[in-house]
């Protein structure tokens, strides 16, 4: 072997110095720290503790320079403060919701001296502390932005500030002198008796002078009517706890109708089932259109609204009337009116017949069938008639031409729009500009005031005194809960003023009631309570004469044959006539039955979209594919004399040949660049004006139109839709549904079908131990617990908006809506079933959903930081700041009850100027008017305004739980069932549907419901194991056997 | 005796062209030291105006909110996870390649490895920035970190498969860079050596840590990869198996399946080696390096896309299965319904899922397909874009309808940002590719070093002599 020289690298060839250093240190094994130097690490330059230190400091002074600047936002404490007001402790004050001729009464809640939610007043003998949407989003209209906020006098159709009430008063005396025409006040309804007084007062001053009551749904039909029938121009109680066998000819009497809160109560409290000895109403629909009360019928039957009147007289003839000649009907309403004949006469004297017709002769009709039945008397209660509609639409019609005719020299309004919802507005302007002295009342710039000469605004109900009388002896009060917040005056103080009474409104309310009703402590009680009523009496009959009855029937006899295509004008359950048409609120509450919001639309049959469009919506895949896209087609449609494009929404059950349009859409100013700033930001593209479809027949104004014609335009209209889907697909764990009979034959359905999908798992008994390989858990001391009961909820949504305006929901805008963004925690499931080719076959059910409370919650253990967590009191809770918005709880929600904050909508969010984004995500102006400061005191402080990125769902109210258990805990005592606690759905309700409260306290009203009502009890998706603390009651209907067999 | 050294002659060389070390080497290091080509600059250009487009659309999504992305109440995830999942799943390739093919002593592993691995560690650079930008306060997400703090015993919540993922994650590419740049050392020193500009020599004396190939480097180097092999083997199980328990531990139908966890593995695999195939078929080409990465290591990737292809199939027919089999109303109805059925909303993502992935890869059961660079290239992306399908499958059409009807959505698709986003990752992966061609070796140099004497063409072709040698002139030979 030769000597090679093996080398890895040139040191090595060269043997350097360091290439042998490097080679004897390369098998060394010590560990490299020794190797340092000996002085040790701590006496290094920057030894380890001090870079420490150094990596301490350094990190925490980026954290305090980048992060902890926060906003500075002064509270300016009281500097006196006012007796009996406590920061944070609310007060409540009895007041009363006027819209129109409405009356509701109320109780406002007071935060810090801020109304700032309405809730019913369970004394008053009409509503028993129910509400409805419209009421409780009121509060919202007393913040609205677009309210005026002093006198205004218009200048070129703009307005100019009158700076004073005195220099107010000046300007109309100046103009109103030396006129020799009518002086005329033109108001709604008005029920109260100090204004009445007032309006007297005003009228005897001006001679020639009189007082028009203008309706926008007017019930002049019926007052009529009950005049020709009963003597008597008024509208009777009607008492539908009375009645075993309802039957409505069109009228929405659980949504729109009169006085749907009193009504609903009345209706539901036939309908919820005892199951010791099950028995419920009937209800039978005559309607055109789905109603919210046609979708809680126990049968509908579809017509088309030409055919209204000889439904009616078919009806009488088949209860044995004296009808020469009924008109002729279809095959299948001739075997419907029979059926339902039978019905009423097995029930003469427990039946009851509404119609929603605005038709003399038709409420004519139907008051005879009233009289053939047995209602007057029973149902229908002449005691304390209902004084919530007086308006005569010939009295405004004569108005409207004698304007044009010159004769009149003054007009002041009042709460009347007619600009807007007069089917011939353009008549009422003309005849306005010639009115010499136009005043208006009205609270903002709408399209009536705006071509007044002069408008003074009226406080809102909150910040004035008045009263109101809904029933004859039913008066209701109202007592500022707020200071007014601009230069308003009561209308009432305007007329004494101007007739010359000097006094105030407050001080002529006071010394009337406290005339009436004998001094002040009595007129201090009176305010306390709200209400003045007297003790209930008996149902009283009216005297009834039939001698118009054969001219009636005649005239229908004799009316126009029906067309192909019909259209029928009705009133949404959110918007109605459309006076709170700036209320983000009611605007973004979905139409219970289309589940639409922010628009109206014409609602058609689904054979009207397979006719015309060819989708047959009952084929899956072609239904699939129209339903998952918010566009729906456009037509324009002509009727009346009237054209307008809107969009079409097919929902099963409209009768066929029928389109429905909603009125209450489609406001606008003279100028529409000014309507944004005179009537409300929320309001422009809010849907389409259909008033001008209502024509007048020559004595009523007749909320229907035949000889409708219709062309598609080709073009797709987005709709904001908040649910898509419309069936239930066969998933009976999310409903229970069976009919009276089936509960009766088989009241253990329910629990039976229960029983046979949990037995695997131990049965409904043992199902929370057994259906788990994981350990159970005690519940002890409170655990919450809801009970929804689907008999009794109707679905008016009321506790949408009672949730909305409790919770600080944010309101989205429509954009957001379409893109399935709404924020609403608690929402109406509507679904559909029956055969969607036969109308009279579809029924309609209504689900209450919001957050299930699951004790074992599948979003808690998904949250990667529990940010979502559950309370020792079951509450499945919300940590906001804490949540980093993975939206994997939302995910894994097999409710999907949880909302997350796409976008700013509260302008709570770190980031600043963030609500002004373009394109993708644009936020309606609806939107920023909601976070105006105006707007923002609505918002309760009692819960959080949640910021942009953080997910947020129903949480059962738990700052009213919170208080009602420290209440509880001041006064030493254990928490009160049903009145320390109390959610804002469950107050809210009209109808008591929902049951809230303690399960571990077995006195608890909750745990009687579910025990008293276990055969009808199940969990939505029990099977899941989730373990909802929310019990749904079975629906049960009631249909005619017989004519389902 | 002639066992010890012997090649199979059946094995076609992984080397090809007679190479010699030095050639090797200089052929390898060829792109780092040159100039880059015009062509890489306007590849540059536009991974770079993609990256920016990408920032840009993040940006407004943190400004304005997860609103600017089309998800809503109902479909809460959409894009964002579907595309996380999808790079992570790409994400796997270069480990498998490199880890699991090591411990199975595959020695076709060399050519590609260095590419795999890198492109590993950008799919989950990118695939990391979804699980961030996806949050609606993401400056709030250092909460799922569980570091001691001020607010009592407030940890994250260990029960959330989104925890986990966390830590699969972070952990995977952990260990994926320190292998990936474990092996990048003496290739980095290689260069290092041969640089003759100053700053290039600098670089890269500061990034090859001092490697200086002495024995006891090698010696460290080669216990360091095995250990890393060993420890990221289990992991290119985990981490996809974790990514599936945030669905598979879900209560959502179509989520809700103890399938997932095998079958999101084979599902990464199967796409992992699609984009390995689609970035090395143009690597190769770009860098002339067709005698490195060659036809038959284009034919074994072929091979294990064909089989990852099949197991993902079993697992479509499998659901659709148990779908029937367990008579669960919500389970087949996002099967039969959601998916299945090519009239339902999103029926037809399902068959394109389908025709990409099951049925497509089939062709690759030909030798010749196999072997067919243009086949293998559009395969490749085919592949990918089915996978991406699966995702979307898997994530939007079972939640977009599952327990509640009245909360069935409306229909989900992409805003321009979300897209954007998407985009943007395929910037950054791009250009840290580009980036990573430009000044590292593509190929591990030292590796294809070590198979040089076994699989080069020119050994190959010496087999034949190697077997005539006597078993004395074999000894004689062992013992010098």
């Amino acid at each position: 072997m030769t000597e090679k020289k093996y080398w890895q690298n040139f040191g090595e060839h060269n043997n350097s110095d360091h290439s042998k250093k490097l080679a004897g240190d390369e098998f060394q094994e010590e560990p490299p720290l020794f190797s340092f130097d000996s002085k040790g690490l701590l006496e290094m330059k920057t030894p380890r503790r001090d870079f420490l230190k150094y990596l301490g400091f350094s990190t925490a002074a980026a954290a305090l320079a980048a992060s902890c600047e926060m906003p500075v936002r002064k509270v300016i404490p009281y500097l006196n403060k006012p007796d009996n007001m406590v920061p944070g402790v609310p007060d409540y004050y009895a007041s009363t919701y006027v819209s129109g001729g409405d009356a509701v009464s109320v109780v406002a809640k007071v935060r810090d001296g801020r109304p700032i939610k309405v809730e019913g007043n369970e004394l008053s003998g009409i509503t028993k502390g129910g509400t409805s949407a419209r009421v409780q989003a009121s509060v919202l209209d007393l913040y609205d932005t677009a309210r005026l906020r002093y006198p205004v006098q218009m200048v070129n159709g703009l307005p100019k500030e009158v700076t004073s009430f005195e220099a107010f008063d000046k300007l109309v005396a100046g103009s109103m002198a030396g006129q020799n025409g009518t002086t005329v006040l033109l108001s709604a309804t008005i029920t109260s008796p100090t204004s009445k007084q007032i309006i007297a007062a005003f009228l005897a001053k001006n001679p020639g002078s009189r007082h028009v009551q203008y309706d926008a749904d007017s019930f002049s039909g019926m007052l009529q009517a009950n005049e020709a029938s009963y003597g008597k121009r008024v509208i009777p109680s009607y008492h539908f706890e009375n009645a075993k066998v309802i039957v409505s000819l069109g009228a929405d009497f659980l949504g729109t109708w009169l006085s749907p809160i009193e009504f609903a109560r009345q209706y539901v409290s036939g309908r919820k089932i005892n199951e010791k000895a099950p028995g419920m109403n009937r209800h039978y629909q005559f309607e055109s259109m789905v109603s919210l009360t046609g979708a809680n019928a126990d049968q509908r039957f579809t017509h088309k609204p030409s055919e209204t009147g000889a439904i009616a007289v078919g009806l009488l003839a088949a209860l044995g009337g004296t009808v020469t000649a009924p008109p002729a009907l279809s095959e299948k309403l001739k075997t419907a009116v029979a059926q339902v004949a039978k019905d009423l006469n097995a029930a003469k004297g427990k039946a009851l017949v509404v119609s929603g017709s605005n038709n003399i002769n038709v409420q004519i009709i139907v008051n005879a069938i009233n009289e053939a039945i047995g209602a007057n008397g029973t149902t229908i209660s002449w005691a304390a008639p209902i004084q919530t509609r007086q308006g005569i639409d010939s009295d405004f019609s004569t108005l409207v031409t004698d304007m044009n005719d010159g004769k009149i020299s003054s007009l002041l309004i009042y709460d009347a729009n007619p600009a807007y919802d007069y089917y011939d507005a353009g008549k009422f302007k003309a005849g306005l500009s010639k009115v010499k002295t136009s005043v208006s009342f009205n609270g903002r710039l709408d399209e009536t005031s705006e071509l007044c000469k002069y408008i003074l605004p009226s406080p809102h109900f909150f910040e004035r005194w008045g009263d109101a009388e809904p029933k004859t002896g039913f008066i209701s009060l109202m007592q500022p809960v707020i200071a007014p917040l601009f230069l308003t005056r009561p209308y009432e103080e305007s007329l004494m003023k101007w007739s010359g009474n000097d006094q105030s409104y407050e001080e002529y309310f006071k010394i009337y009631w406290e005339g009436k009703l004998g001094g002040l402590e009595a007129y201090e009680k009176a305010l306390q309570d709200g209400v003045l009523e007297p003790a209930q009496s008996a149902a009283a009959a009216g005297s009834y004469n039939s001698s118009k009855l054969g001219d009636a029937a005649a005239a229908i006899a004799s009316a126009k044959k029906s067309s192909e295509l019909e259209l029928v004008i009705y009133q949404s359950v959110n918007m109605g006539t459309g006076a709170q048409a700036n209320n983000p609120w009611l605007l973004e509450m979905p139409d219970p039955i289309s589940r639409g919001t922010w628009d109206n639309y014409a609602m058609v049959s689904p054979k009207f979209l397979k006719d015309n469009y060819g989708i047959d919506l009952s084929d899956a895949p072609q239904a699939d594919k129209f339903e998952v896209h918010p566009e729906r087609p456009v037509i324009k449609l002509k009727a009346n004399g009237y054209e307008i494009t809107i969009p079409i929404v097919p929902v099963p059950g409209s009768a066929e040949g029928v389109l429905a349009i909603a009125v209450a859409y489609g406001r606008e100013s003279a100028d529409p660049k000014n309507t944004a700033s005179f009537i409300g930001r929320a309001v422009p593209g809010a849907g389409r004006n259909a008033y001008p479809f209502v024509s007048f027949n020559g004595s009523t104004f007749e909320w229907s139109a035949a000889d409708v014609s219709f062309e598609k335009t080709g073009d797709d209209y987005a709709i904001a839709f908040t649910q898509t889907h419309n069936t239930l697909e066969g998933r009976t764990s999310v409903i229970k549904e069976m009919s009276l009979g089936q509960f009766i034959h088989n009241p253990d359905e329910v629990p039976d079908e229960r029983e046979d999908e949990l037995k695997k798992f131990g049965g409904i008994e043992n199902f929370e131990k057994e259906g788990t390989l994981f350990g159970y858990y005690d519940k002890p001391g409170i655990h919450w617990g809801m009970s929804i009961d689907l008999n009794s909820c109707i679905g008016c949504g009321a506790c949408i908006i009672a949730c909305h305006a409790e919770n600080n929901v944010a309101v989205v805008g429509k954009n957001e809506v379409m893109r399935f963004h709404e924020m609403h925690w608690m929402r109406i499931d509507r679904y559909y079933t029956g055969d969607y080719g036969n109308p009279d076959n579809v029924q309609t059910i209504f689900q209450p959903m919001l957050c299930q409370h699951c004790d074992n919650a599948p979003c808690e253990n998904v949250c990667p930081v529990s940010a979502t967590n559950h309370s020792s009191e079951g509450l499945n809770q919300m940590a906001y700041n804490r949540c980093i918005g993975t939206r994997y709880c939302e995910n894994n929600c097999p409710f999907k009850v949880r909302r997350f904050n796409w976008e700013d909508y509260t302008q709570a969010d770190s980031f600043p100027n963030n609500q002004d984004e373009h394109g993708v995500g644009r936020l309606n102006d609806a939107v920023l008017m909601m976070n105006d400061d105006l707007s923002r005191m609505v918002l309760n402080p009692d819960v959080v305004v949640r910021s942009r990125g953080v997910m947020e769902k129903c949480s059962f109210c738990v700052q009213r739980l919170q208080d009602g258990k420290l209440k509880a805990k001041k006064e030493n005592r254990p928490l009160l069932d049903m009145q320390d606690v109390r959610t804002a759905c469950q107050q809210g309700c009209p109808t008591e549907a929902i049951v809230f409260g303690n399960i571990n306290d077995s006195k608890s009203k909750i745990v009687k419901t579910r025990v008293d009502n276990h055969h009808r009890l199940y969990h939505v998706l029990e099977e899941l194991h989730v373990l909802p603390n929310i019990s749904y009651l079975a629906k049960v209907r009631n249909p005619d056997t017989e004519a389902n067999a | 005796m002639a066992l010890l050294k012997y090649e199979s002659q059946v094995r076609p060389p992984l080397i090809d062209g007679n190479k010699t070390y030095h050639q090797v080497t200089v052929d390898i290091a060829r792109p780092v030291e040159e100039r880059p080509s015009r062509l890489w600059w306007i590849a540059f250009t536009i991974a770079v105006l993609l990256l920016g487009f990408g920032i840009f659309s993040v940006t407004r999504e943190v400004i304005y909110g997860v609103g600017q992305w089309n998800l809503h109440k109902t479909v809460g995830w959409g894009w964002d996870i579907t595309n996380f999942v999808w790079w992570i799943g790409i994400g796997h390739a270069g480990t498998l390649i490199s880890a699991i093919l090591l411990l199975f002593r595959q020695g076709w592993r060399t050519g590609v490895n260095r590419a795999a691995e890198a492109m590993t560690i950008f799919a989950v650079m990118c695939a990391g920035q979804f699980p961030i930008w996806h949050m609606g306060r993401v400056w709030m997400g250092f909460f799922v970190l569980p570091y001691p703090n001020t607010r009592g015993a407030l940890w994250p919540n260990f029960n959330s498969p989104l925890l986990w993922d966390v830590f699969a994650v972070s952990t995977y590419f952990t260990v994926s860079v320190l292998f990936w740049y474990c092996g990048l050392l003496p290739d980095l020193a290689a260069i290092r050596d041969r640089a003759k500009l100053k700053g290039r020599k600098f670089f890269y004396g500061l990034t090859a840590f001092g490697w200086s190939g002495s024995t006891k480097h090698w010696q460290r180097h080669e216990s360091l990869s095995l250990i890393l092999a060993g420890l990221a083997t289990p992991l290119v199980l985990s981490v996809h198996t974790i990514v599936s328990f945030d669905f598979a531990t879900s209560v959502v139908p179509g989520w809700h399946t103890t399938i997932f966890p095998p079958y999101f593995v084979a599902g990464a695999v199967f796409s992992g080696f699609a984009m390995v195939q689609s970035l090395l078929i143009i690597t190769r080409k770009v860098f002339r390096l067709e005698q490195y990465i060659t036809l038959e290591h284009i034919d074994v990737m072929n091979k294990i896309i064909v089989l990852t292809g099949s197991i993902v199939g079993i697992a479509y027919l499998s659901e659709l299965f148990v779908a029937w089999y367990s008579q669960n109303p919500y389970e087949s109805w996002a099967f039969m319904q959601s998916r299945a059925n090519i009239f339902s909303p999103y029926g037809w993502a399902y068959y394109i899922m389908i025709s990409c992935n099951v049925l497509s890869p089939q062709i690759f059961w030909s030798r010749k397909m196999r072997r067919n660079l243009t086949v293998t290239f559009f395969m490749s992306v085919i592949v990918n874009i089915g996978m991406w399908f699966e995702r979307f499958v898997i994530i939007v059409s079972s939640i977009y309808r599952d327990y509640i009807p009245s909360a069935w959505a409306t229909y989900y698709s992409p805003s321009i940002w979300e897209v954007g986003f998407y985009l943007g990752t395929f910037g950054l992966f791009f250009t840290c590719y580009l980036l990573f061609s430009k000044f590292f070796p593509v190929i591990a140099l030292s590796e294809i070093k070590h198979i040089l004497k076994r699989s080069g063409d020119s050994y190959k072709g010496q087999m034949g002599e190697a077997e005539k040698e006597t078993p004395e002139a074999f000894a004689h030979e062992m013992a010098h």
